[in-house]
């Protein structure tokens, strides 16, 4: 009878060896030498002070803010269900980046993928899934009106595939006043290089956000991840981080970007003062659309001032924004208008937006763990990190 | 009387190679009329779709399987579509009917116990015998990669490829990928392959051992799409299926290769232990 029991001994040594593996694979890798000590200032001047590198790295990007999980296969969605659909879910991506001026992204899909690639003033736009591809001649001036402070990201605002961190730190960093406390954690490894801890948490309680915590690579100075967590989340509301990345410069090829025979090419004109408005298309990144769905949700919410302006500037002139509260607390109102009308329509006839979206007394509250938007019933559109009875209130007292 | 036919039969096998008792078992799969039906109903695959593509009328983009669009403008999408079509259903369908075929179908046809009578021990039957399913593992999706290409360049125009990045590259290098595709899903057939032999080592009915091997695959994949198994899914040995896509990029994005592989070894080691702890105790009476 033993010996009978010695021949299942394999059967029973293999899963716990996987399992033991699995379990060892999960723990946090001790780094090397462990980085001198900084002050949180000491860190953001590294932030700062970081030069556009070449890199080649795969990003992931996992949200649970509370938008249903979309469809990833069949046709694609276009418009603001695009957008939902990059915010909500699981994504990889892959980053190329050779100095300023050359940027590739691919968004790495099921059975497709979509591209941003940058070389000079050239971007193109490419879906597989359509077999579309989109070009645009970047004025000579662009990447400078979206410099944020010393930061310099290129390309910024104009692939608007997938934000990089760097992307997310610098508006995330942008935001630090008063209002907030920011302080260094211990150290933590990020695609296996030790990174500081910098953690964001908002000094008041009148916010949806716990806190944001950004690893800045010790060497370089390159944020690495930005996780965003809400209250009442134990499991970050937003993450996205590097898992794979070299700074070593990525092969001059893959910016040589000419559309493939058989795709349907879009020529787009780009007005020559802010890369801002490309009508009639589709990519996710759609500006215009991005005003009437949160602004990339994030960081619509957290720097109100700095982001908001910009992002509905095509719109600007028929009606402003007005924000009521200060810092964390903001909400933004955008007045009644042709793009709110169309946003309220477009609420109330996508059918995934409308799961998305619950009635409330006097209009329409699009809730998710870390912004809340209230589209009233007289086309004003409010918006803000808050509990959603601050935008009711906030609606009610015009 | 079952302790001693373990010690009678499981004797440390002499030190023989088990290269002809290979060859003999290769040579009784690849004959077998039902394998090469299989093969023809895998080939038939691509031929029908090309033929139904070429008759018609043009394919609008982002309807029907991805990649169908495609086929019009390059008949080398044929393979590529042709493997699609086959990874949820076709090709687990025919490994699970190899798989589940191997002990059992030795023990329901009664021939089991004269393998084990010859010098032949019965850990080396057992690898002979998945090796075998790996060879089908092997050749299945290169049949349907093949013949889809074959069917394509006689049926289509043959030119540069567009890959899912949108950069072109050379027909000779596209059939480098189309064959990539192919060891792609040979590597994600084998944890199949390992399911089915320890399924059918379980019984002497080989169509029961083929149905549950199949059920098997069916069920992965149907938990697969359950967002509530999420946590599960990275374990699933279907979880990787249609990461073939990777080696459609510019450039190749290998990870998903590489996770597919360990996880596929995962499984052969697992089920390969699981199988080798029954055969080993099994009373073998027929």
């Amino acid at each position: 009878m033993t010996r009978k029991w010695l021949r299942w001994m394999p059967a029973a040594a293999v899963p716990a060896v996987i399992a033991a593996a699995a379990l060892a694979g999960s723990l946090p890798a001790s780094a090397g030498d462990p980085l001198p000590a900084k002050t949180p200032q000491e860190v953001l001047a590294l932030v700062a002070h970081h030069s556009a590198p070449s890199l080649s790295g795969t990003l992931e990007q996992t949200s649970r803010i509370g938008l249903p999980e979309l469809p990833k296969t069949g046709p694609s969605a276009g418009g603001a269900a695009s957008v939902l659909e990059l915010l909500s879910g699981p994504h990889t991506a892959r980053v190329f980046l050779d100095g300023p001026r050359n940027v590739r992204v691919q968004v790495l899909d099921r059975l497709a993928e979509r591209n941003a690639v940058r070389s000079g003033d050239e971007v193109w736009l490419y879906s597989s899934r359509d077999n579309t591809a989109t070009h645009l001649t970047l004025p000579a001036d662009a990447g400078r009106h979206h410099d944020v402070g010393q930061y310099k990201h290129p390309g910024a605002g104009t692939d608007g595939v997938m934000p990089t961190p760097e992307d997310l730190a610098a508006r995330f960093l942008a935001a630090a006043d008063p209002t907030t406390e920011i302080s260094v954690l211990p150290e933590v490894n990020v695609a296996g290089r030790a990174a500081y801890n910098l953690v964001v948490t908002p000094r008041t309680e009148g916010t949806l956000i716990a806190s944001v915590a950004i690893a800045v690579d010790g060497q370089s100075g390159l944020p690495l991840s930005v996780e965003l967590k809400a209250r009442g989340q134990s499991e970050p509301a937003f993450k996205l981080a590097f898992t794979s990345l070299s700074l070593e410069a990525p092969d001059a090829s893959l910016f040589a970007f000419s559309p493939p025979p058989g795709a349907t090419v879009k020529e787009v004109e780009v007005p020559a003062h802010g890369t801002g408005s490309l009508p009639g298309h589709r990519w996710p990144g759609h500006r215009t659309e991005e005003g009437v769905v949160p602004d990339a949700a994030v960081p619509d919410a957290v720097t109100p001032d700095a982001a908001v302006p910009e992002a509905v500037a095509p719109d600007a002139a028929a009606a402003r924004p007005t924000v009521t509260g200060t810092g964390w607390e903001s909400v933004v109102e955008f007045p009644a208008s042709a793009a709110s009308a169309e946003a309220g329509a477009m609420m109330s006839s996508d059918p995934l937006l409308q799961q998305a979206a619950v009635a409330v007394p006097g209009g329409r509250l699009f809730s998710t763990a870390v912004v809340n938007v209230l589209f009233t019933d007289d086309g004003r559109v409010f918006a803000g990190s808050v509990p959603a009875d601050r935008l009711l209130t906030a609606a009610a007292a015009r | 009387m079952p302790n001693k036919e373990v010690v009678a039969t499981d004797a440390p096998a002499k030190a023989s190679s088990g290269l002809p008792l290979l060859a003999s078992e290769l040579s009784v799969l690849f004959r077998r009329r039902r394998t090469w039906a299989m093969l023809l109903a895998l080939a038939a695959v691509p031929v029908l779709m090309a033929i139904a593509v070429r008759v018609s009328s043009a394919v609008p983009p982002g309807r029907g399987p991805a990649f169908l669009d495609r086929i019009t403008q390059n008949g080398l999408f044929v393979g590529v579509t042709a493997l699609l079509v086959c990874v949820p259903l076709f090709l687990p369908l025919t490994v699970g009917v190899v798989a589940g075929d191997t002990i059992a179908g030795e023990a329901g046809l009664g021939t089991l116990r004269y393998l084990l009578v010859a010098p032949a021990g019965r850990v080396r039957l057992l690898l002979v015998k998945y090796a075998g399913a790996a060879a089908f593992c092997i050749v299945a999706p290169l049949v349907v990669a093949l013949a889809g290409a074959g069917i394509g360049t006689a049926l289509f125009p043959v030119g540069p490829v567009t890959l899912l990045s949108g950069d072109v590259i050379t027909p000779g290098e596209a059939v480098v990928r189309l064959l990539l595709v192919a060891a792609y899903l040979t590597v994600s057939l084998l944890g199949l392959s390992a399911v089915g032999l320890f399924l059918s080592t379980l019984t002497d009915v080989p169509v029961g051992a083929m149905a549950a091997t199949i059920v098997a695959s069916v069920v992965s994949q149907v938990v697969g799409e359950l967002p509530q198994l999420e946590w599960l899914h990275p374990w699933l040995f279907s979880h990787y299926w249609f990461g073939f896509a990777d080696l459609l990029r510019q450039p190749i994005a290998w990870d998903s290769f590489g996770s597919n592989a360990l996880l596929q070894a995962g499984y052969i080691a697992v089920f390969g232990a699981l199988a080798y702890g029954r055969f080993v105790t099994k009373d073998v009476l027929s």
